[in-house]
């Protein structure tokens, strides 16, 4: 059992590979689906789609998207794809400059097999991530589960309070999850390569999570019904601007919002929150069921303006190029709040290099490339630019608030309900 | 009791005598499976219990109450609805010149073949701005439809999609009930209404409220709905803080359920203590048709709109989602894979083959012996059927996670064990029905001949018994695999890392995501699926009667 790649199905089975060949005799007498072989042929199907989109799409400034780089790695010949393969496609994608920061071709290779909690990972494309560094490493396999974040932060901590998890990373999309963490002490913190690429703000304390992704609160807005310097620079005077009176739409239910109002209730307190939320419901606001819908609705000049999270209006615009649609940030309070997608390495994982390894592959110039142009995210290591000419992150002015409390939603949920404005 | 019936019983009663008191190992063994079965709740209490004096705040907390309330409101509505939409239909197909009775009857059952998570998936995208039916509706001139869902929302689509259970049970009395009385009522000058009112009613009310109990039970423990509805009663709320810092208080959302849905169980007792002298009545049947005339076309509309909307209204949104883009929801990520479709057939049959194991001690144990032991035994593993899936999946990670060391735990998980006996818990009693049901219907001489001619007890069973039954086995292994294939909140909290979404986990992947049009394939197949598993009950009803 010490050349895993003589063993069928060693994608299923890799899985438990702490202790890697425990399971295989009972497994292979169940007569275990093959279930992820047959994944690894989708997931190729998958990456070719990709491959495809992405050399449709603009590709200025790069001479030949097909080219693929060879490196040699232990030994063996691994191919990175080209950077045009980890664009996503669109109007808003083209003409970007290559991005800064370490390339994949310069990390070292992956190699084993991880168990990652990766709660919802934006609608698949961080489980198509993992499925590319399959494709680059096939000694490499990750195992995800993808229920939502805040229920595996959970997991973990009694997991790990309960003897152990089986998990060996924790890829959150947002702060708070990862906050829960490692207050809870089931993390180990990651090491100082890992570390390196992402400025402090994104970080947790003493190294507990990186941040991979970022997205910001943001007030997309029509173009043709209201001005940019018509709309107030702060959420405080929202209910009471005259123009946005009975035109503006959000979606209490979706999670960013929540985590809005919870940013809104740590900075201005309970009261002032509820009292806000109360006024809104007054001024006419509308309910939709999600954010992308509010942001369609302002597009389509149904509504003047709306609460959302930024990279709904890039999704918009790349459909839309035209879309009498722009984004426009508050100062200093919820309204713009930033949140990170980080990681986290669980405690007990004996996985520590090819953890450390990993996730210096999610920061590297090409993941974060891809993270910018497919999911519209912030990125999170100074050499690349977010897309559509959104303001950086330095720009941004977040309210000053310690991400890691949002997962305290209980008393947000209360005061919601008890404002008439149910989650 | 005829007198041949009488001589039966003493016999029984004779043979009885030397085992009364001491039970047989097969009782035994039947006891030990229904207790093991129902155990694992136990650690609800457990979590409870380390909230200390907190649990009772939180019982009394306006939202735990608020949740209780809707729980019961949309249990009392939807069971209300029911019977308003099952009874009428079940008077028009069985007592009355509708034409195409026959058609109606299956076509107004077929709603059952839906999963009523997926007419709420279909419901929330059709209506709505911008919804599916917009595009379809908006070459006649209809361009905005009113949005449907939160609690109006699961109301009507839980109604819609379990009435049929209140028809098949009301029309099953109805076409047992003795229509001599209701002509002797009516030669007494009782009006038509009269009569319904005094004779026709109090003889099917067992029949209707054994339909309600089934759609209150399936309403209170439905997951689906409600949480793509976005209604908090107890199972979204329960799901809810299960995923937040607030699992204690899921355990205790999970009791409450319990709790009710005992007192559901009670009320029902109550109320269907009496159903054996209307059951029994099988005097003339048949005639004493009531005549519409012309209105007959009229009233054929109703069972037609009805089935029609909860049948036709998914396979239209599924289809469109199918055949175009879905408005940019099927952007991003998550293609749909068969290997989904695999790996629900796997896990089903996993979950068939050990219920089955499961279930032959304790439904030969249940039509054999007459021990109460062997009774409490098989009522105990239905215990498992009323129990709401989320409140077992919880039970099941707590009893996991406080009971086993982290390896043990892990290969419990990653053998599947702990997602299997979740299914075997759940839905082994309909294993055990089936089999019971075949098992009485032997014949006890022919077992006896075998032993006459010098066959163990174990080498009679396997000659005689075993053939026989082997039909009731087939449907129990079906019954299983089929409503497995459907399951949603057990694996989805209970799946191990190694082993990818199945069909449900998928489509709630991508309702969660948004990307609502990649739900199209697995939606269609899973109603295939559950048409498969409404016919497997009927033929086996029309085989039993």
């Amino acid at each position: 059992m010490t050349d895993r790649d003589d063993r069928p199905g060693r994608d299923a089975e890799g899985k438990t590979s702490a202790n890697p060949g425990r399971n295989h005799g009972l497994f292979t007498y169940l007569g275990k689906p093959k279930s992820n072989m047959t994944r690894r042929s989708a997931s190729r199907r998958q990456f070719l789609g990709a491959v495809g989109a992405g050399a449709l799409g603009g590709l200025a400034g790069c001479a030949n998207p097909f080219e693929s780089e060879t490196t040699e790695g232990s030994g063996e010949e691994l191919s990175v794809p080209s950077l045009a393969q980890f664009r996503g496609s669109g109007t808003l994608v083209e003409g970007r400059p290559a991005p800064g920061g370490t390339s994949i071709e310069d990390l070292p290779d992956l190699s084993g097999s991880l168990n990652i909690y990766m709660g919802g990972g934006e609608g698949g494309i961080y489980e198509r991530f993992i499925e590319m560094l399959e494709e680059i490493y096939p000694e490499f396999t990750g195992f995800t589960d993808d229920a939502p974040s805040s229920s595996q932060a959970q997991s973990i901590v009694e997991a790990v309070q309960s003897g152990g998890s089986q998990a060996d990373v924790f890829w959150s999309i947002d702060a708070a999850s990862l906050g829960y963490v490692a207050e809870n002490d089931a993390y180990e913190p990651l090491a100082a390569e890992a570390l390196e690429p992402v400025p402090e703000d994104f970080q947790g304390a003493d190294g507990s999570w990186v941040g991979v992704a970022g997205r910001a609160r943001s007030v997309p807005y029509n173009t043709e019904t209201i001005e940019e310097s018509e709309i107030p620079e702060t959420v405080a005077q929202f209910p009471e601007t005259a123009a946005l009176q009975g035109t503006m739409g959000w979606a209490p239910t979706y999670g960013a919002f929540k985590a809005f109002v919870t940013a809104m209730r740590l900075q201005k307190g309970a009261e002032t929150t509820r009292q806000w939320l109360e006024s809104m419901r007054n001024a006419g606001t509308e309910r939709y069921p999600n954010e992308y819908v509010v942001t369609q609705a302002v597009a389509d000049g149904e509504l003047t303006a709306g609460f959302a999270n930024h990279y709904y209006a890039m999704r918009v615009k790349n459909q839309r190029p035209d879309a009498p649609l722009d984004l426009a940030f508050t100062s200093g309070d919820a309204g713009a709040l930033v949140n990170v997608a980080g990681i986290l390495q669980i405690e007990g994982t004996e996985k520590d290099a090819l953890i450390t390894d990993f996730v210096r592959h999610l920061l590297s110039a090409e993941a974060q490339e891809f993270f910018a142009t497919v999911s519209y995210a912030y990125p999170m290591i100074p050499g690349v630019e977010p897309v559509g000419g959104l303001p950086t992150v330095d720009e941004l002015n977040p309210p000053e608030i310690d991400l890691a409390d949002l997962s305290d939603l209980e008393p947000t949920l209360e005061l919601m309900s008890e404002a008439g404005v149910s989650g | 009791m005829s007198r041949e019936g009488r001589v039966e019983d003493l016999r029984e009663r004779f043979s009885r005598v030397p085992g009364i008191g001491r039970p047989s190992e097969l009782t035994l063994l039947a006891a030990a499976i229904a207790v093991a079965l129902v155990a694992p709740l136990g650690w609800l209490f457990l979590e409870v219990f380390d909230l200390g004096p907190r649990a009772l705040e939180l019982t009394l907390d306006s939202r735990t109450i608020e949740i209780l309330l809707r729980s019961v409101a949309l249990v009392a509505i939807v069971t209300a609805g029911s019977v308003l939409v099952g009874v009428p239909i079940a008077l028009l197909t069985a007592r009355t010149d509708l034409p195409f009775a026959r058609l109606f009857t299956v076509l107004a059952a077929l709603p059952l073949a839906v999963p009523s998570y997926l007419g709420a998936l279909a419901v929330l995208s059709a209506f709505g701005t911008g919804g599916v039916l917009t595009s379809v509706l908006a070459p006649v001139g209809i361009e905005q439809l009113p949005e449907i869902s939160g609690f109006a929302g699961a109301a009507l689509v839980l109604t819609l999609y379990t009435y049929p259970y209140v028809l098949l049970t009301t029309r099953a009395s109805l076409l047992s009930l003795d229509t001599s009385l209701i002509e002797a009522a009516r030669t007494l000058d009782a009006g038509r209404l009269e009569a319904f009112r005094r004779v026709t009613l109090p003889q099917i009310a067992p029949g209707i409220a054994a339909g309600a109990l089934l759609v209150a039970l399936y309403t209170l423990a439905d997951f689906g709905t409600p949480n793509f509805m976005g209604v908090e009663v107890f199972t979204q709320a329960i799901y809810a803080r299960y995923n937040t810092t607030m699992r204690p208080w899921a355990a205790l959302l999970s009791l409450q359920l319990l709790a009710v849905t005992v007192g559901i169980l009670y009320l029902e007792s109550k109320v269907g203590a009496d159903d054996e002298g209307a059951y029994q009545s099988r005097g003339a049947s048949g005639g004493a048709v009531i005549e519409l005339g012309t209105w007959r076309y009229v009233a054929a509309l109703f069972p037609a709109v009805i089935a029609g909307l909860a049948i036709a209204l998914p396979v239209i949104v599924f289809g469109l989602w199918l055949s175009s883009d879905a408005g940019g929801y099927t952007a991003g990520g998550l293609a749909f894979s068969w290997t989904y479709g695999w790996n629900s057939v796997y896990l089903a049959l996993f979950a068939a083959g050990a219920s089955l194991l499961v279930a032959m001690p304790v439904a030969v144990a249940a039509a054999r012996g007459r021990s109460r032991l062997a009774g409490l035994a098989d009522r105990l593993s239905y215990v498992g059927y009323a129990t709401p899936g989320i409140v077992l999946a919880f039970a099941l990670v707590l009893f996991a996670l406080n009971t086993l060391p982290l390896s043990y735990r892990e290969t419990a998980y990653d053998l599947l064990l702990i997602l299997v006996f979740a299914y075997v818990v759940r839905f082994v009693p309909q294993a055990i029905g089936a089999i019971r049901t075949a098992t009485m219907q032997v014949d006890g001489r022919l077992i006896e001949a075998a032993r006459t001619l010098g066959r163990t007890r174990t080498e009679a069973f396997r000659a005689v018994t075993l053939p026989l039954i082997a039909p009731g086995i087939a449907t129990g292994a079906a019954l299983v695999f089929l409503t497995t294939m459907k399951e949603l909140p057990a694996t989805l909290l209970l799946r191990p890392f190694w082993f990818d979404h199945t069909l449900v986990t998928y489509i709630w992947r991508v309702r969660e995501a948004g990307l609502y049009g990649r739900a199209a394939v697995p939606a269609l197949v899973l109603i295939v699926i559950s048409a498969l598993s409404m016919a497997v009950i009927l033929s086996q009803e029309g085989s039993n009667t």
